[in-house]
């Protein structure tokens, strides 16, 4: 129904970014301190005899060092996995500074490796002339490590679902050097062409190994000579390239700014009129932007709708070759954690000056856990909350909101719908029930099925027995005489004290109602309907639904045992005052009775466990008094379980179900024991 | 959310007269499956009229659509520039809309349109006209499209009145069918309908792209308090009300009324209304206990239902779908890996899930690419130098931090100069200076001139005195 055109998915599917390669000049050449002084004497206005001291410089490897460690700060910040990136250093032979490994993607095993590797050799230190130094050491070595399979390649490659895209092995190379003319360029071209072609040959031959479908070949020309620019060019069918010229510092680290935009589609927002206090002057405060990074889809709801005036907010980055938007911070007032933005989109960000002041007094405000709402303005002046910024474990998100009008305007209330007007739903009870049953991350290894899977039986459970208004139930409203047996039953396994706990539970109620104690309504807040009842009646509607809630619950023979003492002691004491009573009041009791179960028997779940009564009992009125006498008082003492019923499973409907014989089909047993197999099978066994 | 823009530009009384029947009933179909639909019908000759803005209100549509005067010029165009233009206004480039053009016939090169249009639905081109058009294959530019579709209607040849009309109702039945489904907790249960339809969910990773469908039984799968869920970004938000069975309609008669506001279908509804409901008991409390249900909508989808109020106060279930895939919500961590412990653990220690990165503007590392970042960290070592002995552990933690950022860098000349502006920094302490600041920077100037100390992983380590 949705299939897209295929074009459109060659062009999202499998993008360069996934595998960029950095190749850095390691040269003697790129060790020479150049231009970029930086001026760190700050003590000019210090008292006089002091002694000035000369600026320091930055090498050509240290800048291309740091331009590209900020690149890849930017990616890993906004992308934290799929967007791996390799170092090769160049000398007179190549070091790989990383693996496609996503515990070797991080700025510090990178800036270990580089370390390591150090400042270029200095000119001419080493005669040995087998050392030929040559950026074109790191064309082999970073070919060679595109045709190296990602974790996330090899898995698709690897996989048997059918439906799994083939993947496209394409590639990123930035390479950082200096040349002195075109030809050298073109003589680079053909250089990493050629090694493509040897390392496809040798990786189709290879399971592991992936051959490139495209290499983006990116050359930045740093140094004194300024060629003029190659924009991209096919050199051949798995080979793109081009090439910018830069000074060196500044001009390096523009270029990668703006080339990082547009390899990985951000976009820059620029947070005006943060408030700041001073340090020395607490009282005042100055206003400050802040400029972060983000994937350019958070601005969509700005650009797509044409309700904003993009040309208001849209402005070319002073000195630099990107646009940046601004939004106005809007003072967070009122707002709660727990409210539900209309958020349409969440994308992470990260400062463009990382260290800043501003930067991180914003980035602070955002990880204490506050957050800002951003504010544009729309055609006709209107003020709108285009954004959130939020942080969440450490990280901090850019929320898109949504601008335009809503469709849910002027909404039925929930009131007029069905079950609107029924007003005592058990809302706190409800409200415990969601409590009991919060979600929390699983601890530990990899999980296999759905949460819903995991949770289905539990939440089933929980629901069994769950009358939705107060005046459907009598025993949750009774709550302080039931617990805990409302709650033990539904945990899956009792302890032999939560059993003696609810015979307890039912014993003390037993006992109220031998002492005429009448039950009162727990006072909770909630709207009951008032309707009064008999204390008698009260009782008898209490055991009636308790018997069903405890037969809802039959899960374990312990759970069992807790209903069948509540069978025992009701028979029992209905023995005990057998004699008091005549035989037409007994059978009154018995239709009232009987009326009572019709109606229970909505919320009610019945089971065949050998204690119930016969249901056929109830609905007929042609028994003789000894079959009621027979059938009411002659099983004074009950009989033991039925084995089977402590491995029956419950069914829809309430209803137990338990295999006989279950070792006959798994294990057939031996000829010799066959007897004494049989033996053990359990059957009714009668007293 | 449907959106539709009519567009009219018929010429003979009869397609005209056709038309204005097929969409009464359309506009019958509509207010009858889909109560919250706007609509908004428009027309064009030398440029876009809006003839009624979005409204639910369809009779009002439906007399405007009688009065609808013929022109002889039109162009789809920029017609449909402007139809573009007036949904990305009201609505913002989030809401599906459908648009649909009723034009007499095939005049418009189909390749040279705009489309599609940036936003997510459909269009609907209803040509009356006799002839039958070719299939146009439609140019496709942006990402977007994925969530757009074109379609071609047009009547059974021999073109009749009746045609026309069979085209409207095929057209309605198909797009405006009320989506009806189960909303489910364990053994509670809601027949509940949504509020726009539920769409598929169309989504493209690196790796893999996916069409994703709603199921027709949301189950619910747990629990979550709002302060941990945060804002997350939801493909779509839906009202979630409860299902009232579809009283008797008749799709012919677009002049008739509903039938429903009779007696009988009073007591009906006061009936309902006093039925208990999974869903009102839900949003009860969901909204007492600021609380969310995470819900299963499809296979690897998850969605969060939650209590929400419009500015009138009044409240309603609202369902937000959120991204598809296990990851939508990171700070939940994977959605496939939730459950219902039986002791839930401390507050804070679940949520939000630790992710295994520490970002860039967590780790205090160094920016040195604007001469501002080198120079304020120099600034902070000076400080505490002028304070040593007090903030001595101070002073070689960001001494060390520059070093080996220095180091890192091969920015090594920036180390002697480190070592250079200590020993000037000796000269220019006034005498009322302890005297342990003297030591310490002449100590460490030394230790960083050292070759010990172009070692990434050595610390230099304060001089021990016994002041």
């Amino acid at each position: 129904m949705l299939t897209p055109p295929s074009f459109l998915l060659e062009e999202s599917l499998h993008p360069a970014n996934h595998k960029t390669i950095f190749i850095l000049d390691h040269t003697p050449e790129f060790g020479i301190q150049r231009e970029s002084l930086i001026e760190f004497d700050f003590n000019k206005a210090r008292a006089p005899g002091f002694i000035p001291l000369a600026p320091v410089a930055k090498s050509l490897w240290t800048c291309s060092v740091e331009c590209a460690v900020e690149y890849c700060r930017i990616a890993w910040d906004l992308f934290p996995t799929g967007k791996l990136i390799r170092f090769v250093v160049s000398d007179w032979k190549s070091h790989v500074l990383n693996s496609w490994n996503s515990s070797q993607q991080t700025l510090t095993h990178l800036l270990n490796g580089l370390a390591l590797i150090g400042v270029p050799p200095p000119p001419n230190s080493d005669p040995d002339p087998s050392k030929v130094y040559s950026i074109n050491h790191g064309l082999q070595a970073a070919v060679s490590i595109m045709c190296e399979s990602t974790d996330q390649q090899h898995e698709k490659r690897t996989s048997l679902n059918e439906n799994t895209v083939p993947v496209v092995n394409r590639c990123r190379v930035i390479c950082i050097t200096s040349v002195t003319n075109r030809d050298k360029i073109v003589e680079l071209e053909n250089k990493m062409l050629s090694e493509l072609i040897v390392g496809n040959k040798f990786a189709a031959s290879s399971d592991l190994l992936i051959p490139v479908d495209l290499c983006e070949f990116i050359i930045l020309n740093v140094g004194p000579t300024l060629l003029e620019n190659i924009p991209r060019h096919k050199v051949a069918n798995i080979l793109e390239s081009e090439m910018h010229s830069v000074k060196t510092n500044g001009g390096l680290a523009n270029k990668l700014t703006s080339l990082i935009l547009k390899h990985y589609n951000l976009a820059s927002t620029t947070v005006t009129g943060i408030p700041m206090k001073e340090e020395q002057n607490a009282s005042s405060s100055a206003n400050y932007d802040v400029e972060i990074f983000h994937p350019a889809k958070a601005h969509e709801t700005l650009f797509k709708g044409s309700s904003v005036d993009v040309d208001q907010i849209k402005s070319l980055k002073e000195g630099f070759e990107y646009y940046t938007v601004t939004l106005k911070w809007s003072t967070p007032r009122g707002l709660t954690a727990s409210e539900m933005h209309n958020c349409t989109a969440m994308h992470r960000i990260t400062p463009v000056d990382v260290n800043s002041r501003p930067s991180s007094c914003l980035i602070n405000f955002l990880i204490g856990g506050r957050s800002v709402m951003l504010e544009v303005i729309r055609r006709g002046g209107l003020k709108s909350l285009s954004h959130l910024l939020a942080s969440h474990s450490g990280q901090i998100y850019m929320h898109s909101l949504a601008i335009g009008r809503s469709p849910h305007e002027d909404p039925p209330s929930i009131s007029e719908g069905t079950g609107g007007r029924v007003t005592d739903y058990r809302i706190t009870d409800f409200g415990n029930f969601m409590m009991q049953n919060r979600l929390f991350p699983i601890k530990g290894s990899k999980v296999q099925s759905s949460t819903l899977k995991r949770t289905k039986t539990r939440l089933d459970r929980h629901t069994k027995f769950w009358p939705m208004t107060i005046s459907s139930t009598v025993i949750f409203n009774y709550k302080q005489y039931m617990e805990p047996i409302l709650n033990i039953m539904l945990q899956p396994e009792l302890r032999e004290s939560d059993v003696v706990q609810c015979k307890q539970c039912i014993f003390s109620l037993i006992g109220n109602e031998a002492k005429h104690e009448p039950l009162h309504i727990m006072n909770t807040g909630q709207r009951g309907k008032g309707v009064k009842t008999s204390r008698e009646e009260q009782y008898k509607q209490l055991w009636a639904e308790l018997e069903a809630f405890l037969r809802a619950h039959c899960v374990t023979d312990k759970h069992i045992n807790v209903l069948n003492c509540l069978l025992e002691v009701r028979n029992r004491d209905a023995s005990d005052t057998f004699d008091k009573v005549d035989v037409d009041l007994a059978l009154k009791e018995l239709d009232q009775l009987n009326a009572k179960v019709e109606r229970a028997s909505v919320i009610r779940a019945t089971t065949d466990s050998p204690l119930s009564p016969d249901a056929n009992f109830h609905s007929t009125h042609s028994k003789t008094v000894l079959e009621l006498w027979v059938s009411k008082f002659c099983r004074q003492k009950p009989r033991p379980d039925f084995v089977g019923l402590s491995t029956a499973q419950l069914m829809p409907g309430g209803r137990l179900k338990a295999k006989l014989y279950p070792q006959f089909k798994e294990r057939p047993a031996p000829p010799g024991k066959g007897g004494k197999a049989s033996s053990r099978v359990p059957a009714i066994i009668g007293d | 959310m449907n959106t539709n823009v009519r567009k009219f530009s018929v010429e003979p009384y009869k397609p005209l007269q056709a038309a204005v029947t097929g969409l009464h009933g359309l506009l019958d179909h509509i207010g009858h499956s889909s109560r919250l639909e706007f609509v908004s019908l428009v027309t064009y000759s030398s440029q876009l009229e809006v003839l009624v803005a979005f409204t639910r209100e369809l009779d009002v549509i439906k007399t405007e659509l009688l009065n609808i005067k013929l022109s002889d010029k039109f162009n789809l165009i920029e017609a449909l520039k402007g139809v573009e233009k007036l949904i990305l206004m009201e609505w913002g480039s989030g809401i599906p809309c459908n648009v649909i053009l009723v034009v007499q016939d095939n005049f418009v090169n189909m390749n040279s349109l705009c489309l599609p249009f940036s936003f997510p639905g459909n269009l609907f081109i209803c040509s009356l006209g006799p002839e039958v058009l070719r299939n146009p294959l439609l140019p496709v530019t942006d990402e977007n499209m994925v969530n757009f579709n074109i379609h071609l209607m047009q009547p059974e040849v021999p073109v009749s009145s009746h045609g026309v009309v069979q085209m409207f109702v095929k057209l309605g039945e198909k797009h405006y069918a009320s989506w009806s489904g189960n909303l489910v907790c364990g053994n509670l249960n809601s027949k509940i309908t949504l509020s726009p339809n539920p769409e598929p969910c169309f989504k493209v990773t690196d790796f893999e792209y996916n069409t994703y469908t709603v199921d027709n039984n949301l189950e619910i799968c747990g629990f979550i308090e709002l302060k941990h869920l945060g804002s997350p970004a939801a493909v779509s938000r839906h009202l979630v009300l409860p299902y009232t069975p579809p009283s008797p309609y008749h799709g012919k008669g677009h002049g008739s009324r509903h039938p429903s506001h009779s007696g009988e279908g009073d007591d009906e509804s006061l009936d309902e209304g006093h039925t208990p409901s999974f869903c009102v008991l839900l949003h009860g409390a969901l909204k007492v206990e600021n609380m969310a249900a995470l819900c299963q909508v499809g296979n690897d989808w998850y969605g969060v239902l939650f209590s929400w109020a419009d500015s009138k106060k009044k409240s309603n279930l609202m369902l937000s779908f959120l991204e598809p895939g296990r990851d939508s919500i990171p700070w939940l961590g994977d959605m496939n890996a939730l459950h219902i412990p039986l002791e839930a653990p401390a507050d804070d220690e679940a949520f939000p899930v630790k992710p295994a990165d520490k970002k860039s503007y967590s780790q205090n590392g160094v920016a040195w690419i604007r001469q501002a970042g080198i120079q304020s960290d120099i600034q902070k070592i000076l400080r505490h130098a002028r304070k040593i002995p007090e903030k001595t552990q101070q002073f070689y933690k960001e001494l060390n931090r520059v070093r080996r950022a220095a180091i890192c860098l091969g920015f090594l000349s920036l180390i002697e100069g480190l070592a250079a502006i200590l020993d000037r920094e000796c000269t220019l302490l006034p005498s009322s200076t302890h005297p342990a600041c003297a030591i310490q920077l002449t100590h460490a100037a030394q230790a960083l001139r050292d070759s010990a100390s172009k070692d990434h992983k050595y610390s230099i380590a304060p001089m021990k005195m016994s002041f």
